[in-house]
């Protein structure tokens, strides 16, 4: 796929390197493993004894540190940053063609296309780690995972790296870096080489996560919870370090996307005209700008707290203060997954329906007021153990948080309403996705009702219920999303049967294996189990069934898309004749972006006979087919 | 207009095909806990209530979106060998429809909320108020890496155990029970890093509570029919709460018995020794 979105470029990118030099995800691991060995060795030299092994914990913390500092000088950062911070020129970019993708990057549609691959490889991994679970959740005894700990460790990797890489980043970090600079009219983002650094974080974060129980198994799930962290193995270090390197990497993406979204709209888009895809990601930013920094102070104190015996979250302590700390930022961070989704419903939609969005004031309100009211209902996480005087405001906000979202349901019905569909498979995925997040939301109203949730809560209902919502929501809009933009990536598209089995396959095979989760929990499956009661097998192992061909069903359209993208047929520019900036443009789009920068007269949703154009000028001779 | 009629009648139709098919899966048992398996307590059947009527709460919703899509897909799509026009209807907006629906989302947010949620939480409340006169039966609960530990005070019980020597509750029916939870490991009372958080939850009994280590907090409630796990395998304790390696295997047998045999049982338990 890198060779194609090549072609444009030459004009911008420097001549062939002068001298040759060390391909730099090599030279980054080389420097990554002097870094290690360097700060590792520092540790026991400053408290040296003779019994004191060459790496403990506090080397292994101490090495990450060094091999991530290593690692980013490695793969760009000390020609890039380090150089010109101390006078000397940028060299610039010496890797042309694919090898663009394999440095560090300051063009944001390459810097999108390394978060979508990272993302996507992470998909598979901590995929395969879900199917490792369903097999051995086929017996009620162990198999697969013989020990118990090994299952949860299991648990948390899928977890850890499903929210960290796939779920924040994919339509974030991806997508937003990709297409928001071009919807706003912008030839780049304003930090594009902290961006660029940023993506970097994702493969170090990602491997960190993978291969923590190398270190020694921990068993706390994706939440990394004390007092449980505390008599864990050291892998629990590399966990907490992994997040911190993940958390970091999205909230270079916020820092970046909000400052262009707020400075580099193009001349005419006024608030008013901003698309609804943009207004997703800068309500996400805003979201991890708030409560990324939350999270990393938590995970730091934690491990902290675990390397030198604070006590801060255990018995002696506070002990629920970790869930606190937790969950504060953890259900903000289900609406940072969940909000470009909703956005991306509407972006779609009327291009497909060739009708006006209805009522694009509350789609966006809805987002804003989500934004606003997810820091109001976290701790509905912890119906189990907090005051009973607690309970009454929580679920309350809980609710309600319901009315802000169904706003996105409102614009999507109102606008489907009497409209001429084209149902093509993106706008198919989009109306799965609407059903898949009902289901995921009608069950938030069982989990939010206090003495309900005294019995769903830790059950399999509650998995099945964030599945549905993050799968459901989230992963059906991503897939939507990457069709919908495959002929801007690529100039290529895809097969309309293939892409359509694709997507019932997957739809059919999701809904068979997570509405069947509501069942098991109702029927007293508990979460973090590797060996239950006897009587729940034979429910687990038809969960299973349907979970194989689930993966199954996203291997297909894995390839379809990748094949679509590198080998598709030619399309022509624009072919869902939609009104956004991102296509008033070649594809895929030059090095910056627009030759001439668009001037926007009017809102992009307006369709039927005598609207108004919303672009003038910008349209590069020769592109418009 | 001739759209509007045919989805109000098939939302109508079919919505009332839903509440009668949810009605009858939650008649499907008594005291209405078809779907809902967790209520051999007078808090679990608190939380059945709450589930039925969350259930006829969602059908209509269910029922009004679903068939929006399905409709949409059918009336609206642009069939083969049709022109791909545009659409003619272009209304951006409807303000009998969007006010119907803002105050109808709030109205049945604000519903739900009030009831069932803190009707509910009311009853909850008020079953945690147990006086000396309902002689509340007393069972200190005590969670440890990984075990459940039942002592009896008020019959000289420090660890209930079965014949087998794992340990086991018994439960009078009827009769208020005041759970008084620990987290804690009396054989290693040293080392306060193996104090976790776990979870008692008895799933037959509709309810769980946090066992947190450094507090004692209590749960009261009342079972309310003769059963056990063998007869039911809900009715177990399970630890819900992940505490480490050993947490599938955090569980305990439930016995729920006749005031009579829960004498007689006690008295034995005494007498063992333990």
């Amino acid at each position: 796929m890198a060779q194609r979105a090549s072609v444009e470029v030459k004009t911008s990118t420097p001549v062939a390197p002068d001298r040759r030099m060390m391909p730099p995800v090599l030279r980054a691991l080389l420097f990554a493993a002097i870094g290690f060995v360097v700060l590792d060795a520092l540790t026991v030299l400053l408290d040296y004894s003779p019994q004191s092994p060459y790496l403990s914990q506090t080397g292994a913390v101490a090495g990450w540190f060094g091999a991530l500092v290593g690692w980013l000088l490695g793969i760009g950062g000390y020609e890039h940053i380090i150089k010109p911070m101390l006078g000397f020129d940028d060299p610039g970019y010496k890797q042309v063609g694919w090898r663009r993708f394999f440095q560090l990057a300051d063009d944001h549609k390459v810097i999108g296309v390394q978060y979508l691959v990272f993302s996507t490889g992470t998909f598979l991994i901590a995929g395969l780690v879900a199917m490792a679970m369903r097999f051995q959740l086929m017996s009620w005894q162990p198999t697969i995972f013989q020990y118990p700990q090994s299952y949860l460790n299991a648990v948390g990797i899928h977890g850890t790296l499903m929210m960290f890489t796939v779920a924040t980043v994919a339509m974030f970090g991806g997508l937003g870096n990709y297409m928001v600079p071009l919807m706003i009219g912008a030839k780049e983002t304003v930090f594009s080489k902290a961006s660029g650094i940023g993506v970097w974080l994702v493969p170090v974060g990602v491997l960190t996560v993978a291969f923590s129980p190398l270190l020694g198994a921990w068993t706390t799930g994706w939440r990394g919870y004390e007092p449980l962290a505390a008599s864990d193995g050291v892998g629990m270090l590399y966990y907490y370090l992994g997040v911190f390197a993940l958390t970091l990497s999205s909230l270079i993406v916020a820092l970046n996307l909000v400052t262009t979204i707020l400075f580099k709209r193009t001349k005419g888009l006024t608030w008013n005209r901003l698309p609804l895809f943009v207004w997703g990601i800068l309500t996400v930013s805003l979201l991890t700008v708030i409560w990324f920094p939350e999270i990393q102070t938590t995970f730091l104190l934690a491990l902290t707290d675990k390397m030198a015996m604070l006590n801060m979250f255990n018995g002696l302590g506070h002990a629920l203060g970790f869930s606190e700390f937790f969950w504060l930022f953890g259900h903000p961070e289900v609406y940072i997954v969940v909000v470009p989704a909703l956005a991306m419903w509407n972006e779609i939609i009327p291009v497909f329906t060739r009708k006006s969005l209805f009522a694009r004031p509350m789609a966006v309100l809805g987002l804003v007021f989500v934004m606003m009211l997810s820091g109001m209902v976290w701790a509905h996480h912890m119906f189990t153990n907090m005051r009973y005087s607690e309970m009454l405001p929580f679920s309350f906000f809980t609710e309600m948080i319901s009315i802000p979202t169904g706003f996105a349901y409102l614009a999507a019905i109102g606008t489907i309403w009497n409209s001429r569909m084209r149902l093509t498979t993106p706008m198919l995925l989009v109306l799965m996705s609407m059903f898949n997040f009902l289901i995921g939301g009608l069950t938030g109203l069982f989990v939010a009702d206090v003495p309900a949730n005294l019995q769903l809560h830790n059950t399999f209902f509650v998995v099945g219920h964030f599945h549905f919502t993050i799968i459901g929501g989230m992963v059906f809009s991503w897939m939507a999303a990457m069709y919908y933009w495959l002929p801007k990536f690529s100039g290529r598209t895809y097969n309309e049967f293939w892409g359509k089995f694709g997507a019932i396959w997957v739809f059919v095979a999701f809904n068979a294996t997570f509405l069947n989760f509501f069942i098991l929990g109702l029927h007293g499956m508990n979460r973090w189990v590797s060996a239950y009661p006897k009587y729940l097998q034979p429910e687990n192992f038809w969960t299973s069934i349907a979970a194989f061909f689930l993966g199954a069903g996203f291997g297909i359209n894995l390839i379809h898309i990748v094949w679509a993208w590198v080998k598709g047929p030619k399309v022509q520019e624009n072919p869902w004749q939609a009104k956004t900036l991102e296509w008033q443009t070649s594809s895929p789009p030059p090095r910056y972006n627009f030759e001439e920068l668009p001037v926007v007269v009017a809102g992009f949703y307006n369709y039927g006979e005598g609207a108004p154009e919303p672009v003038i000028v910008a349209k590069q001779a020769g592109t418009q087919a | 207009m001739a759209n509007m009629v045919l989805f109000g009648v098939l939302w109508i139709v079919i919505s009332l095909l839903g509440e009668w098919g949810v009605t009858a899966w939650i008649n499907s048992a008594p005291n209405g806990t078809g779907p809902y398996f967790g209520s051999f307590s007078n808090l679990g059947i608190i939380g059945a209530g709450a589930f039925d009527f969350l259930l006829w709460v969602a059908v209509p919703i269910f029922v009004f979106v679903v068939l929006m899509l399905v409709f949409a897909m059918i009336r609206f799509r642009v069939k083969k060998g049709e022109t791909p026009d545009e659409a003619k209807n272009q209304s951006r907006v409807n303000k009998t429809f969007i006010g119907i629906w803002v105050v109808a989302s709030i109205l049945v947010n604000i519903l739900i909320w009030l009831h069932p949620n803190a009707s509910g939480l009311e009853q909850v409340f008020a079953a945690q108020k147990v006086t000396a006169k309902q002689h509340p039966l007393i069972v200190d609960v005590t969670a440890r890496q990984w075990e459940w530990i039942f002592s009896y005070p008020q019959y000289g019980i420090s660890q209930a155990v079965n014949s087998q020597g794992d340990d086991v509750l018994y439960l009078p029916v009827n009769r208020p029970v005041k759970f008084v939870l620990q987290s804690f490991d009396p054989f290693h009372t040293y080392d306060y890093q193996v104090d976790v958080i776990h979870s008692f939850w008895i799933p037959g009994f509709g309810v769980k509570q946090d066992v947190v280590p450094g507090e004692t907090r209590t749960l009261v409630l009342t079972p309310t029919q003769i059963t056990s796990t063998e007869k039911n395998p809900m009715v177990r304790v399970q630890c819900a709460e992940d505490c480490g390696p050993g947490h599938p295997y955090m569980e305990a047998n439930v016995h729920v018995v006749s005031a009579s045999a829960f004498a007689q049982w006690a008295k034995a338990q005494a007498a063992g020794g333990s």
